[in-house]
């Protein structure tokens, strides 16, 4: 019954937001606002409401244990706890889309009645996010129905959930990640309305401004929890492996950051506006191509739905079209669209246009990552596996290339070059100390790597630049943009701590009896086999491991486990780590050898703190940036 | 300059949607035919029955099938194989890491359809092979592999991927 | 205590701390770091994704130890990366070769770099 409720909400809703689209767009005439846009205004947002609803239903019955609801009875099971058994709501396709559509609703929702009645964009950013919205959930409720009962009776006994997804972090990844993806929809909808509507002298940046900030924190936070999952949680001891689904989500983020810098040149003095109404548009775009990749089945990647092509012709068709709505728009506005003044070299507008095409190039380079493969193995079926190695080496060049123009452009001046003696005397310094500081490293640790030193200079270079100039406008008691300081250290300690962390980081394969020990070098001085336990756990087997450590002195007591679930027979290891603010040691049991020891695989893996640690710098830091106006 | 753009603008997504939507619609087993013929591996095992292999057997065409007793999805390819090697195929196993005894009871069990199966209880030739599991089919034409399938050999891969394989390598040796 | 029984317990005592077999035992570092940087650098031909560093079904297992086998014998990383893609196809390379289409790989990013930097200095009012 209920089922059958929150199926008829939705499909109630997506016959409101067609009402909505017809009325808003049979009625829309530029300035006017009439009865008809109150009517259009009250079906979209009672729209979004039933939307809310529904989901809200639907959480119910997942709570519940509605097993006659074919996604709830494939997804969940009675034996989860309440957490997981709405978690369980977005582990695969149908409820994740569903998801995506709620947040999709959401945002829109909110940004639409902070619009106020009078707002000469409300109108047409709102027909553009009902045209979204109408999509992607005609699309839930045609192809992908979340609602589809099992009959007559549905099953007793849901299936059970993947172990692996039973995990916190894991759990909220996909929401935090779905609120910044999502959220640039509010970026995309609105510039498309501003440059249909054709006023080019509208402050729309400001606007948007808080909104994409807010998405951008969505989207870094959401990134960072996946990577720190797949660290703790996958036993190979690594938090990137450049996956085509990691991919996707990098793309957005990278326009949204390259975005973010842009909107500050063009509200603050009128330049750059092309690029940042084009890196508007296409961050949103990203994302959609993001969940065409993601759910078509294009891809292999231990990430993606299981899919047919039917979904994915329909996903790409329609972010196609909008897309090409919105950029058509772009291009046919863009001779209106240029600045009459000219970016000075040398002046921070030019530094932000450099930083774009830097972020464009990375993010071209990810593209062709992900295609490359599927367009070559379409032409002439051979087979290329693109990873880490690819990515490395394309990446280190451009980092440094953007470090070095991040730490020129500190000293920059808006609509002003700059004169070279100042510019020599300014960065120097950094040069100096940061290439003493490499030499000192290379000095104590005596392993070279040329894409890791890199890495290592070009965030020595953005660290040291920005320590500088902080100590020098201390001094000088002169303005600084604090927000902005903490989120480019952040920048800067992530290239720093991610280059370490591949240089330094080491692993062992050990092989011991139970009660045996051993001295694995002279920084773990012991490694102890002290006990091995078989526990029983309600739904999966536990062989538990007990094992002594002394590393640099300090003894640590590890519990690495393997687990073999019921069910499916599913093994999984789970990591034991000690984690310090240097290093951690990371520890996973292997098997069983037939003479009865057991072999384990330790790894050192050094500033892997250091690298949340970056990202959290770098939300503080735009934090900081969103409420500095309410400070002050 | 501005209309090159504009241009550009509109064309590179769709440039995208375009080739996104092929690679979509086409026939991802069409890429098996695709394959690089090559040289039959060198190995030094033995059969199930402790004999010498002839090389002979890889002439003309015939189907080396990857199996093992303990590979729950060679029981559901195991009547097709049967059915082929009624029809005149000439089917060659290669056993996987697997117990001879076991093996041995398997086929009796179940019928053998190969004429021989190669006894690769370390997985060596498999190794050298590219085999990542159980069960595969490599095609092979006169000692050369023409042709491999990963999971289990039906009519419809049979008919879709093997069949054109042997017709373009057969006619090609007329 | 007897002589013979201090030296027993001596042996036994030390016999602890002698380090086991490890699995994948080098003489020295210069060889260790070659094998767990080339399994990371292996496609695991089994799986969907990810290298054989990351994998530990059969057929990643066996890839491993014939990597540890060929270090010890004396091969380069590049000898042992074609041994591998020869059995498994050139899909098992993480690390695409420089040949043919490929070029568009490499260096398709600094190309692109190039054309937006020659736009933008050409076009300043953007």
């Amino acid at each position: 019954m209920i089922g059958e409720i929150a199926h008829f909400l939705a499909l109630a809703s997506a016959l409101g937001l067609i009402l909505a689209l017809i009325f808003n767009a049979f009625f829309y005439s530029v300035g006017r606002h009439s009865n008809q846009d109150i009517l259009s205004y009250k079906l979209f947002h009672q729209s979004c409401l039933l939307i809310f609803i529904s989901f809200g239903l639907y959480i119910y019955l997942a709570i519940t244990d509605d097993f006659s609801i074919s996604y709830i009875a494939n997804h969940s099971n009675s034996q989860l706890p309440i957490f997981y058994k709405i978690t369980s709501i977005w582990s695969a396709h149908e409820g994740s889309m569903f998801l995506w559509i709620v947040f999709l609703t959401l945002w829109s929702t909110l940004f639409i009645s902070s619009l106020s009645f009078k707002h000469p964009l409300k109108k047409g950013t709102m027909l553009m996010l009902t045209i979204i919205i109408l999509g992607f959930l005609l699309f839930l409720l045609i192809t992908s129905n979340p609602f589809e009962r099992i009959l007559p009776f549905g099953v007793l006994e849901g299936a059970d959930i993947n172990p692996v997804l039973q995990d916190p972090a894991l759990a909220i990844h996909p929401p935090l990640l779905y609120l910044g993806y999502v959220g640039f929809v509010i970026s995309f909808s609105f510039i498309t309305a501003y440059l249909f509507h054709g006023d080019i002298h509208y402050p729309w940046e400001k606007d948007i401004k808080n909104w994409s900030f807010v998405a951008w924190i969505f989207l870094t936070i959401g990134i960072t929890l996946g990577s720190w999952w797949a660290y703790y949680e996958l036993g190979w001891g690594g938090y990137w492996f450049w996956d085509p689904v990691e991919n996707v989500a990098l793309m957005p983020w990278l326009a949204a950051t390259a975005f973010i810098h842009s909107l500050f040149a063009s509200s603050k003095s009128n330049i750059l506006k092309t690029w940042t109404l084009f890196l508007g548009i296409l961050i949103f775009a990203l994302s959609l191509f993001g969940a065409f990749i993601v759910r078509s089945g294009i891809i292999d990647s231990v990430h993606s739905f299981a899919n047919d092509p039917q979904r994915g012709l329909y996903l790409l068709g329609f972010s196609g079209f909008i897309t090409l709505i919105s950029l058509g728009i772009f291009a046919y506005r863009l001779p209106n669209m240029q600045s009459s003044k000219l970016i000075v070299t040398g002046s921070k507008e030019s530094f932000l246009s450099m930083n774009n095409i830097l972020m464009l190039t990375a993010i071209f380079s990810i593209f062709l990552g992900v295609t490359y493969p599927l367009i070559l193995e379409f032409i002439n079926g051979d087979k290329v596996s693109i990873g880490p190695p690819y990515y490395n080496t394309i990446f280190a060049p451009l980092i440094l290339m953007t470090s070095i123009f991040i730490m020129i452009s500190l000293e920059a001046l808006w609509q002003r070059g700059m004169q070279a003696r100042t510019l020599l005397i300014a960065v120097t310094p950094t040069f100096v100390i940061s290439s003493l500081i490499l030499y000192f490293i290379w000095y104590f640790v005596q392993i070279f790597s040329l894409l890791a030193y890199i890495g290592i200079y070009s965030g020595l270079l953005i660290i040291i630049s920005y320590l500088l100039k902080g100590a020098i406008s201390l001094k000088n008691k002169t303005y600084i943009n604090k927000g902005s300081f903490i989120a480019h250290l952040g920048l800067g300690l992530l290239f720093f701590a991610v280059s370490m962390n591949s240089i330094l980081s080491y692993q062992k394969n050990i092989n011991l009896f139970l009660g045996e020990q051993q001295f694995i070098n002279n920084s773990i001085t012991e490694f102890k086999f002290l006990d091995l336990q078989n526990i029983k756990a309600s739904n999966h087997d536990v062989v538990s491991a007990e094992i002594f450590i002394v590393h640099d002195g300090q003894p640590i007591y590890l519990n690495p486990e393997k687990r073999k679930y019921f069910a499916r027979g599913q093994i999984t290891s789970e990591t034991a780590i000690y984690a310090t603010a240097l290093k951690d040691t990371y520890l996973t049991i292997g098997d069983q050898l037939d003479d009865g020891s057991w072999t384990f695989s330790l790894q050192i893996n050094y500033f892997i703190k250091w690298i949340w640690f970056s990202s959290a710098l770098m939300v503080i830091g735009i934090l900081m940036t969103i409420f500095k106006k309410k400070i002050s | 300059m501005s209309a090159i753009y504009r241009f550009l603008i509109i064309l590179l997504p769709l440039i995208v949607l375009i080739t996104y939507g092929a690679i979509l619609i086409a026939d991802k087993d069409d890429a098996l035919l695709y394959f690089e013929p090559k040289e039959f591996p060198q190995f030094d095992l033995q059969d199930l029955e402790d004999r010498e292999i002839d090389l002979a057997a890889f002439n003309g065409i015939s189907l080396l099938n990857v199996w093992a007793s303990w590979c729950i999805t060679c029981l559901v390819e195991h009547p097709f194989l049967t059915q082929l090697s009624k029809n005149k195929i000439t089917l060659i196993g290669l056993n996987y890491k697997d117990s001879q005894m076991k093996a041995k009871q398997w086929l009796g069990k179940r019928g053998d359809p190969y004429i021989f199966s190669i006894y690769d209880p370390r997985g060596d030739l498999a190794f050298d092979l590219g085999v990542t599991g159980a069960p595969e089919t490599f095609l092979i034409f006169n000692q050369q592999i023409i042709g491999h399938i990963q999971g289990e050999l039906n009519q419809e891969k049979w008919q879709s991927t093997f069949v054109p394989l042997i017709n373009a390598a057969t006619m090609l040796n007329k | 205590m007897k002589l013979s029984t201090i030296v027993l317990f001596g042996c036994i005592f030390l016999a602890a701390y002698l380090p086991a077999d490890a699995i994948y035992e080098f003489d020295n570092s210069v060889k260790e770091k070659r094998f767990y940087s080339l399994i990371s650098e292996i496609r695991c031909p089994k799986c969907t994704s990810g290298s054989i560093a990351s994998s530990d079904v059969p057929v990643s297992r066996d890839l491993k130890q014939k990597v540890y086998e060929l270090i010890l014998a004396g091969s380069t990383d590049k000898e042992i990366k074609t041994y591998v893609t020869d059995r498994f196809g050139a899909s098992s390379d993480y690390k695409p070769a420089l040949e043919g289409a490929n070029y568009l790989l490499w260096f398709g990013p600094f190309i692109f770099l190039g054309i937006l930097m020659l736009i933008f200095l050409s076009n300043r009012r953007l």
